[in-house]
């Protein structure tokens, strides 16, 4: 072998990086071909004055991977993270989010806003400044401002720069947060935007930052150490702050309830509800037991996190829980009375509330994780005494464990109380595309993620699923007898047993055949499956027009009837159980001596074989498992949808669905979930960016990228990690950090 | 029988292009043992290159049967270069960068549905979406049909089914006998041995994608030629000759070429049997299911293949 010269790498390595900013170009753009002219986007794409960027866009990335050795030393400097992270976060609230939702403005993003708010004469000084009526781009001049002053502050490490950088940074987050408030009270139209409110929180953490730079004393940053000591210094505390700041948005700022031209607070509901029939309980909630409560969660919480106090604690859930439950009621009772008296606009009960009723409970769940936190936690000597014994790793496990609890509480809140906040659109897209697709991925994480099979066929087990519920409910053209037509919800513990068969009436002849055997195995599977529906044999399936007049699922337990309909929101309710329900089996599963089976054949057959696992029962067993869970998300989906047609069933499903799993850790239960979150909400997000048309190749690309950057996915599965970086914990970074005098 | 040697003949000319590309997977699977999902967009992006410079250089003029055979011949020329390149960039991209983080196989599997998806749009952007590019009406390959006894049989099949074996017959010889092809079987038997032996393992990858990638560029080509050309036109025949490797044994060269054929040949017959009837037994919407049973059939019984795997031992 020659040794290539070190012109010839340079030059290479130029040259990708010059084709990455070719095919940048390529992908950014308006323009498509068209069968009359097939050059025409290459030619708007390639010969024109804008290639110079994207040119200019590779040789900048050569520069930088040329100098990144000198910039990797500045990069282990405390506060250097949080900068990169506020200031990318507010760079795509500028850029990407919508700062309103208004149909006034054209789509709604920062340019747009700034051009339309710049020139109306009506809105106040401060805020026309905000957005460009001195200087045209202000936000970002802004931005680039504090961000290069923190960026100052961390490299010459000067203790009044970062404070100043600080100051900056709050003051130009409240600044752009005030600017949008008093445009959306200008416009008068309910809002649903994050723009500001992502730059607000990025222009906070630029503060945390620079405060950061301030006060640290450190030569090189630490801040896993420092968010872990954060966490465990009273567990359940940031969990209380959370809350507090939540409830004070809710109480003091967010909209309570608004039929049309009004947008009443909390504090408004009183005036409005007096005499109008409301119950005694809702008139004293609005009056006083609101703020009450609140300040009683808080302060139990509080206490109990400070204290550490497990009986307190016990206290905090109580009071929590009922406080959802109040407000809960109180939102209930006082829709119903205004749609009942007939108030301008007011529809149904549950309907015209802003986001401050779901917010307070959001921030009452939080309370009382807090106390849940607190009222478990083991005790401080329990704790030393455990460290004595296991050394320091296991400590540093409990502390991260601190902040994975409030992290589940937080997405808890968030999953109870967030889609009613949401518009319709994204209602529809959490039930119909993120949370129909995350319990496939979770079902296919058994198979793939901890048995190791290669499943390309997943979403046939989907669509059996389906056609067994368009089956029982008589929706197709062969109908059961009489006594078997059924509803929806019950179906599935059929459409679980035949899953089950379905799984392993493939996996036994199938299943001794090694990884991409099986893989083309189950992809046939999947067509066989979709094309027998499309062929209609014996006029089982109706053909390509499939299954029509699916009824939605209903619930009567005698004392408690609810009929699911067109609406998205109630489904999404449905979804969580059936999630939680799977994710609670599986997690007990994964480590369970069938858990650790599937983890011994995937690492190796062989051995496993050798000590005494019967591999093709607990790959079976895999398959089933797997299968039936698909086999409940296609009972979901065909009740929701009410047509199914095999169109819904592609190959390209079943890939994706693999896609999700490995994108979001393979063999990781919270990563197959959040892989898929992130990959179903994506395409949802391109839409306003993007055209259309082009939202899978950047996907595409998203999938790439993550895989060269990130193969092991976005939560990677404990054992996983340990196989890709080793057992022992990475070089220190002293070692690599510039002494703090030494700045530039 | 004569109905039947007409469907034989269709067999043959699809099952010599499912050939084409199955190469393709099996020669990356002897040296990588992954399956390289990107190779149809490889197939694609093959197709849409000499598209464009047929286009280019016919233009509007009306072609003798030799000017047919100079523009076939310079397509699949440049269907392979452009297949090549193609091929070449999705080793350096998709590829090599996991191989040196030592990535689980998977991640490999992924990040080539990731480029798969991203080619696929890429070039539906550029070139366009619709389903419906062929070559003008000029170009009339397809309809100077050479009848031999009642089977018909067209200029194009006889050009598909001829160059496919001949490059076939090349593809077998060059890794038989050259140097390359004595590294590639070299890596594909013990990759770390090879190494020590003074191979340079990723120089013989990145070649070895470049073999596959030309094939399959001058397939996309023809397939093209029969079928029209559209961005998403990979998928299928993608899948097909990923089954048609798997059946005659992944990493098998000669298996490969086996199983293109037989599977074109059984897509072909079954379906369409008793021949020459107007009403068939299964019917030709079944043509895929009757594939990959097949397919399943096979596999059940042969486990590995009909002429089981490894490039080394085989070629």
């Amino acid at each position: 072998m020659k040794r290539e010269s070190e012109l010839s790498v340079q030059l290479k390595r130029l040259g990708g990086c010059l084709a990455l900013g070719f095919v940048l170009a390529l992908m950014v753009g308006k323009h498509e071909g068209s069968q009359r002219d097939y050059g025409f986007a290459f030619r708007q794409a390639v010969f024109a004055p804008r290639i110079f960027v994207f040119l200019g866009i590779g040789v900048l990335i050569y520069l930088l991977i040329i100098f990144w050795p000198r910039v990797t030393p500045y990069l282990q400097r405390p506060g250097v993270r949080p900068l990169a992270a506020g200031a990318l976060t507010v760079v795509a609230a500028d850029a990407l989010l919508r700062w309103t939702d208004s149909g006034q403005i054209e789509g709604g993003k920062l340019g747009a806003m700034s051009k339309a708010a710049a020139d109306t004469g009506s809105l106040d000084f401060l805020t026309r400044a905000f957005f460009g009526s001195i200087v045209p781009g202000t936000p970002w001049i802004l931005l680039a401002v504090v961000a290069l002053l923190a960026a100052a502050a961390i490299v010459l490490d000067r203790g009044t720069l970062a404070w100043s950088a600080a100051a900056l940074a709050v003051l130009v987050g409240l600044w752009g947060f005030y600017a949008q408030a008093s445009v959306r009270s200008f416009l008068g139209a309910p809002d649903h935007s994050t723009g500001a409110l992502a730059s607000l929180l990025g222009y906070l953490t630029i503060a945390c930052s620079a405060v950061v730079v301030a006060r640290s004393d450190a030569e090189h940053a630490d801040t896993r150490g420092f968010v872990d000591r954060l966490f465990s210094w009273r567990p359940g505390l940031p969990l209380v702050v959370l809350g507090f700041v939540t409830g004070l948005i809710s109480l003091l700022v967010a909209t309570w309830f608004s039929p049309s031209n009004a947008v009443d607070k909390v504090y408004d509901l009183g005036s409005r509800f007096a005499g109008s029939g409301v119950s005694a309980l809702t008139t004293a909630y609005v009056s006083w037991l609101v703020y009450a409560l609140f300040v009683a969660c808080v302060a139990v919480a509080g206490a109990a996190t400070y204290l550490r106090h497990k009986a307190l604690g016990w206290v905090a859930i109580v009071l929590g829980t009922v406080s959802v439950i109040l407000t809960l009621v109180v939102l209930h009772d006082f829709t119903a009375v205004a749609a009942a008296a007939g108030f301008d606009g007011a529809s149904k009960p549950w309907k015209n509330l802003g986001v401050g009723g779901w917010l307070l409970c959001a921030s009452f769940t939080m309370l009382a994780g807090a106390g849940w936190i607190a009222a478990t936690h083991k005790r401080a000597d329990d704790v030393v005494a455990a460290d004595l014994v296991a050394g320091d790793s296991d400590h540093l496990a409990t502390t991260s464990a601190n902040f994975n609890k409030v992290l589940l509480f937080v997405v808890i809140a968030g999953a109870l109380f967030y889609p009613p906040m949401a518009t319709p659109f994204w209602q529809s897209v959490l039930v119909s595309q993120i949370g129909i697709y995350v319990l496939l991925a979770i079902g296919l994480n058994v198979v793939v993620g901890w048995a190791g099979l290669l499943d390309l066929g997943f979403i046939a087990f989907y669509a059996i699923g389906s056609y067994t519920t368009a089956y029982l409910v008589g929706a197709l053209p062969v109908k059961p007898p009489e006594w078997l037509i059924l509803p929806p919800l019950a179906a599935i513990p059929f459409a679980i047993v035949i899953c089950l068969l379905a799984g392993v009436t493939l996996g036994a002849p199938t299943l001794r055949l090694r990884g991409d055997y099986l893989a083309i195995v189950t992809l046939g599977f999947g067509e066989i499956i979709r094309i027998a529906a499309n062929n209609n044999p014996h006029g089982f399936t109706n053909g390509p027009r499939g299954a029509i007049n699916i009824p939605h699922p209903s619930i009567d337990l005698g004392f408690f009837k609810f009929q699911w309909g067109l609406e998205a929101l109630p489904y999404w309710y449905l979804l969580l159980v059936l999630i939680c329900v799977i994710v609670l089996l599986f997690t007990r599963l994964e480590n369970s001596r069938l858990g650790r089976s599937w983890a011994a054949i995937r690492e190796d057959e062989v051995a496993a074989q050798a000590t005494g696992i019967n591999t093709t029962r607990v790959k079976l067993l895999a398959f089933a498992i797997g299968a039936s869970t698909s086999g409940v998300a296609g009972v979901f989906f065909a009740s929701q949808v009410g047509v199914i047609s095999p169109d819904n069933f592609l190959l390209n499903n079943s890939i994706l669905v693999v896609a999700y799993v490995v994108f979001g850790g393979m063999g990781s239960l919270p990563g197959a979930m959040a892989g898929a979150a992130v990959l179903t909400w994506l395409p949802e997000f391109l839409k306003d960016q993007v055209p259309a048309e082009d939202r899978q190749m950047w996907i595409g690309a998203v999938i790439l990228l993550m895989m060269i950057f990130r193969p092991a996915g976005l939560i990677p599965a404990k054992r996983r990690k340990a196989e890709l970086s080793g057992l022992e914990k990475p070089a220190s970074a002293e070692t690599t950090a510039v002494p703090a005098g030494e700045g530039m | 029988m004569q109905d039947f040697l007409n469907f034989l003949v269709l067999g043959l000319t699809r099952g010599s292009m499912y050939a084409l590309i199955a190469l393709g997977y099996t020669l990356v699977y002897g040296v990588l043992q992954l399956i390289n999902f990107a190779h149809s967009e490889v197939f694609m992006s093959g197709a849409f290159g000499s598209y464009l410079v047929v286009n280019l250089v016919a233009g509007d003029t009306f072609l003798p049967w030799y000017g047919v055979i100079g523009v076939l011949l310079l397509g699949m020329v440049s269907g392979g270069i452009v297949g090549a390149i193609v091929a070449y960039g999705l080793e350096r991209v998709a590829y090599r960068p996991l191989r040196r983080r030592g990535a689980p196989k998977l991640a490999f599997l992924i990040s080539a549905i990731g480029m798969s998806f991203f080619l696929s749009q890429l070039a539906g952007k550029m070139f366009n979406r619709q389903k419906n590019n062929f070559f003008p009406e000029y170009f009339d390959a397809n309809k100077r049909i050479i009848e031999v006894n009642g089977v018909h049989v067209t200029l194009l099949q006889v050009i598909i089914i001829g160059s496919a074996l001949a490059m076939m017959l090349f593809l077998d010889q060059l890794v038989s006998q050259t140097k390359l092809g004595r590294s590639i079987r070299g890596v594909a038997e013990d990759a770390p041995t090879a190494a020590l032996m003074g191979i340079d393992i990723d120089r013989t990858i990145a070649r070895t994608f470049i073999i596959g990638g030309a094939l399959g560029g001058a397939a996309g080509f023809l397939f093209g030629t029969a079928f029209g050309f559209f961005n998403t036109m990979g998928f299928i025949p993608g899948v097909k000759a990923f089954a048609a490797a798997v059946l005659g044994g992944i990493g098998n060269i000669r298996g490969a070429m086996l199983g293109g054929l037989l599977l074109g040949v059984v897509e072909a017959l079954v379906p369409s049997a008793p021949w020459g009837t107007s009403q068939s037994w299964i019917g030709l919407q079944w043509t895929d299911v009757v594939a990959f049973v097949v397919l399943v059939l096979v596999l059940v019984f042969r486990p590995s293949g009909i002429l089981g795997e490894r490039l080394g031992r085989a070629a």
